[in-house]
């Protein structure tokens, strides 16, 4: 071997070497922040994201889907996504309940995983789950006809408005019946809570994770948040109206992230349960927001 | 590592194609006769950019509305429509009829008009930033 060559070789093996000590050493002594209000650093969060999309494209290649478009299925699926899913993935212009807004990952929203995923990849993760995100298999839990159904009904779900969507007969009336949404702002222990103080953007910014805010906003900055449920938050200093209806001033920012469905009844956004601190924190990181220099 | 998520993630965006659980959310769902060349004229010609930034239509940059690069992928319209072909004709004719509280005015556009405008804003490529 010539001289460069071994030089090469030692020199690769103690790359791999000192590299491994550093993977090492950041699980061992606890770098890693493994906590559900400390966000992914955006390079992890990346490499997750693909590593899933993977999986499950590949796992899902080979699943026939069968007739979604029956009306008796879709109705049933109304019932189960109802009964299953949207404690923890919400509806439109429903939100999660309390303990689903504390999940990192945050549970997508379905309108935008029905607008973007194939029907084979949506039976699959309802049935076999994702580790380590909170999503559960179903496979024991319901047949696979009843899994379809759901399908089907996720399928008809983005082409709801908020006032459709609850308005849908329902088989049997249930207590858990929607409308109001309990425990998103009532029947919750309020924090002990410190003088209010002016909105502080770092603090919005964590608090935008346990809102949900990612699932359905594209975020410039935030890991995650690339979806188009609701509009692009990017460049939301510069915008003239909040909603499309109100000025965009820090107060009314504040007023509608409590509040939406008071200030534009019907929207799809549903209320979540700000507390009014974290309402002055997310607007003042979403005055950071500009294009403008 | 950066480097390496970011080449896996080109790699996961290549591969079959399959088609969205949702259907007919795209242009094919318009009528034939909307025609997206058409549509951006007369998103100049009605003078959307007096609010709207509109990629591959030059003019003042405006945020007095949202830009519209994405609204194929937006999931509503005026954030209480679901954002299909039909409503978007629907809203783009007559915005105050589904939002009365809109800024948005009825600007008077015909039906055909209003299916090239929707041919050619769901015509345009996602962008993969925040936008």
């Amino acid at each position: 071997m010539s001289r460069w060559k071994r030089v090469a070789a030692w020199l690769v093996a103690a790359m791999a070497a000192s590299g491994a000590a550093l993977g090492a050493a950041v699980i061992y002594f606890g770098w890693y922040d493994v906590s559900a209000t400390g966000p992914h650093t955006v390079p992890v969060h990346a490499l997750l994201d693909v590593a899933l999309t993977r999986s499950v494209k590949v796992r899902s290649a080979d699943i026939d889907v069968p007739e979604l478009d029956s009306p008796a299925r879709i109705q049933r699926g109304d019932g189960l996504f109802r009964a299953h899913c949207v404690q923890c993935h919400g509806a439109p212009g429903q939100a999660p309940e309390p303990y689903a807004l504390g999940m990192n990952p945050a549970p997508a929203s379905l309108v935008g995983s029905a607008r973007e995923r194939p029907a084979a990849e949506m039976f699959w993760i309802t049935r076999h789950g994702i580790k380590m995100t909170g999503m559960p298999a179903w496979q024991y839990r319901l047949t696979d006809e009843q899994i379809w159904d759901v399908v089907a009904f996720m399928r008809v779900l983005p082409t709801l408005s908020p006032e459709q969507y609850r308005d849908l007969p329902q088989a049997e009336p249930r207590a858990s019946e929607v409308g109001a949404i309990p425990g998103a702002t009532e029947g919750r222990a309020e924090a002990p809570s410190e003088a209010p103080r002016v909105g502080d953007a770092m603090a919005g910014r964590d608090a935008l994770q346990q809102y949900l805010c990612v699932t359905c906003h594209a975020i410039p900055g935030v890991p995650g948040a690339r979806h188009h449920v609701g509009p692009s938050l990017a460049g939301m200093a510069d915008r003239s109206r909040i909603a499309g209806v109100l000025p965009n001033t820090p107060d009314n920012m504040r007023q509608w992230l409590m509040d939406p469905q008071q200030i534009k009844p019907g929207s799809a956004m549903p209320a979540l349960g700000l507390r009014e601190q974290d309402a002055r924190d997310i607007a003042a990181f979403l005055q950071t927001l500009s294009n403008v220099d | 590592m950066l480097l390496g998520a970011a080449t896996l993630t080109i790699l996961a965006a290549c591969g079959d194609e399959r088609a969205a659980l949702t259907p007919d959310l795209t242009a094919a769902a318009l009528p034939e006769r909307a025609d997206a060349v058409r549509g951006r004229q007369w998103i100049s010609d009605y003078g959307c950019l007096a609010c709207h930034a509109v990629p591959t239509v030059r003019g003042p940059a405006s945020s007095v509305g949202p830009p519209l690069g994405n609204v194929g992928r937006q999931a509503y319209l005026t954030g209480l429509l679901p954002n299909t072909p039909d409503n978007l004709v629907r809203w783009l004719m007559d915005p105050p009829a589904i939002n009365p509280r809109t800024s948005m005015p009825n600007v008077g556009l015909s039906q055909a008009e209003a299916e090239d405008i929707a041919a050619f804003l769901l015509s345009l490529p996602a962008s993969p930033e925040p936008s």
